[in-house]
């Protein structure tokens, strides 16, 4: 009878210990910290990409694309996320953009012709602020694959920016170049509007 | 008819092993924006691991940046045989532990156990009931670190041992004392009476 009851009482335990998650999301992301203490090595990227550059580079844009729309997809269509409805509250973001989830078209479309424009620089800042204070929202799932995503995208800038350096007055390089930028901001955008109300904080 | 040759694919998991060691690779040489993703791709894992370790959460996010900065610096000494993941649990878990001093000291039992868990989980008089979580936590460290070695993450009573310096038996011993101890504070015995 008592072990009976023992091998219950470890059954039970058994699946609790299951029903731990193994994997928690840092409450922020550590990233940048980490990066600043990297100590540099030689690398691969200080050389820049001749051969086979332009294909790369062209697959680095096209996945970058088709991951924005991976991404709008799965927050769209996520029960978990709830999608911002007319008349939810406004953000401001300072100097450029009248609402966190619908930034001023017109304005990034010029920004994105001299990315080191401070107007550029600012509303992108803010956006990512927002974009990163609302991936704390999302369930841990949705927001690893959000962040991996965005790696990605940087991931495409940096192949081709590395093909730019070779060829550097290629119109769809640029093009492509653009569209990664376009393809951040993106993402911060959905993120931004779809996460409009806030959610309640998940379990960490 | 002739049939269409059939031309293998590699399978989803094969695919994700081999990009992983292309950044890997990448990451050795010096490529930040590679030890990025796998950055991305390891950090909840690690940060699970690190805060069921320590019980508490910046704790454990900064023993996660210690290990990626240690993983960094040492992955060009990294083995490509080796499973990455694997690796860096390794030094994550060698980060908790080297916040501890006297960590033999701890992995001995103590007849004080159930007074520290419930030291830790506000005495006697805790009100809610604590979920498992909360009693894992609360378990005092040796304890809790094999059952979070061993019981969650899936470790040996060897690998465990290893890791944590301490005798094989010793490990064992630790393990039955923390479900002993989890299972009287969830009130295990209560429930299937």
């Amino acid at each position: 009878m008592n072990e009976e009851r023992d091998r219950q009482v470890e059954r039970r335990l058994d699946d609790l210990l299951a029903g731990v998650r193994r994997e928690v999301p840092p409450s922020k992301d550590l990233w940048a910290s980490i990066e600043a203490q990297l100590e540099p090595r030689a690398s691969t990227r200080a050389t820049p990409r001749t051969r086979g550059a332009w294909g790369y580079a062209l697959a680095a844009g096209v996945g970058a694309v088709a991951l924005t729309a991976a991404v709008t997809w799965e927050l769209a269509t996520r029960p978990s996320v709830p999608v911002a409805v007319n008349g939810s509250p406004a953000m401001v973001v300072p100097g450029a953009t009248p609402e966190a989830g619908a930034p001023n078209r017109a304005l990034l479309a010029a920004a994105f012709e001299a990315p080191q424009d401070a107007r550029y620089r600012d509303t992108r800042a803010a956006l990512e602020k927002t974009f990163r204070e609302r991936l704390d929202l999302l369930a841990p799932d949705t927001r690893t694959r959000i962040e991996q995503n965005l790696a990605i995208i940087r991931q495409a800038n940096d192949d081709i920016r590395a093909a730019l350096a070779a060829d550097p007055n290629s119109p769809l390089l640029q093009q492509l170049l653009e569209s990664t930028w376009q393809q951040e901001i993106d993402l911060y955008t959905t993120v931004n509007r779809t996460t409009e109300p806030a959610l309640p904080r998940s379990e960490t | 008819m002739g049939t269409a040759p059939v031309i293998p694919f590699p399978d989803a998991q094969e695919r994700e092993a081999a990009d992983e060691s292309r950044l890997v690779a990448e990451a050795a040489k010096g490529d930040v924006r590679a030890f990025e993703r796998l950055y991305r791709k390891h950090a909840p894992r690690v940060n699970g691991l690190c805060l069921r370790l320590t019980g508490n959460a910046a704790t454990a996010e900064d023993c996660v940046q210690e290990a990626f900065v240690a993983a960094w610096k040492a992955l060009p000494k990294f083995e490509a045989r080796a499973k990455f993941s694997t690796w860096l649990h390794r030094i994550a878990v060698n980060a908790v532990l080297a916040r501890r001093r006297g960590l033999a000291a701890q992995l001995e039992t103590t007849v004080d156990d159930e007074q520290y868990m419930l030291d830790r989980l506000g005495g006697h008089d805790a009100a809610p009931p604590i979920d498992v979580v909360q009693a894992i936590d609360a378990l005092p460290p040796g304890a809790r670190q094999v059952l979070v070695l061993v019981g969650l993450y899936g470790y040996s009573h060897e690998e465990a041992a290893k890791e944590l310096g301490v005798a094989v038996g010793t490990c064992k011993a630790q393990l039955h004392r923390a479900r002993q101890l989890l299972a009287a504070r969830l009130d295990l015995k209560g429930d299937v009476a």
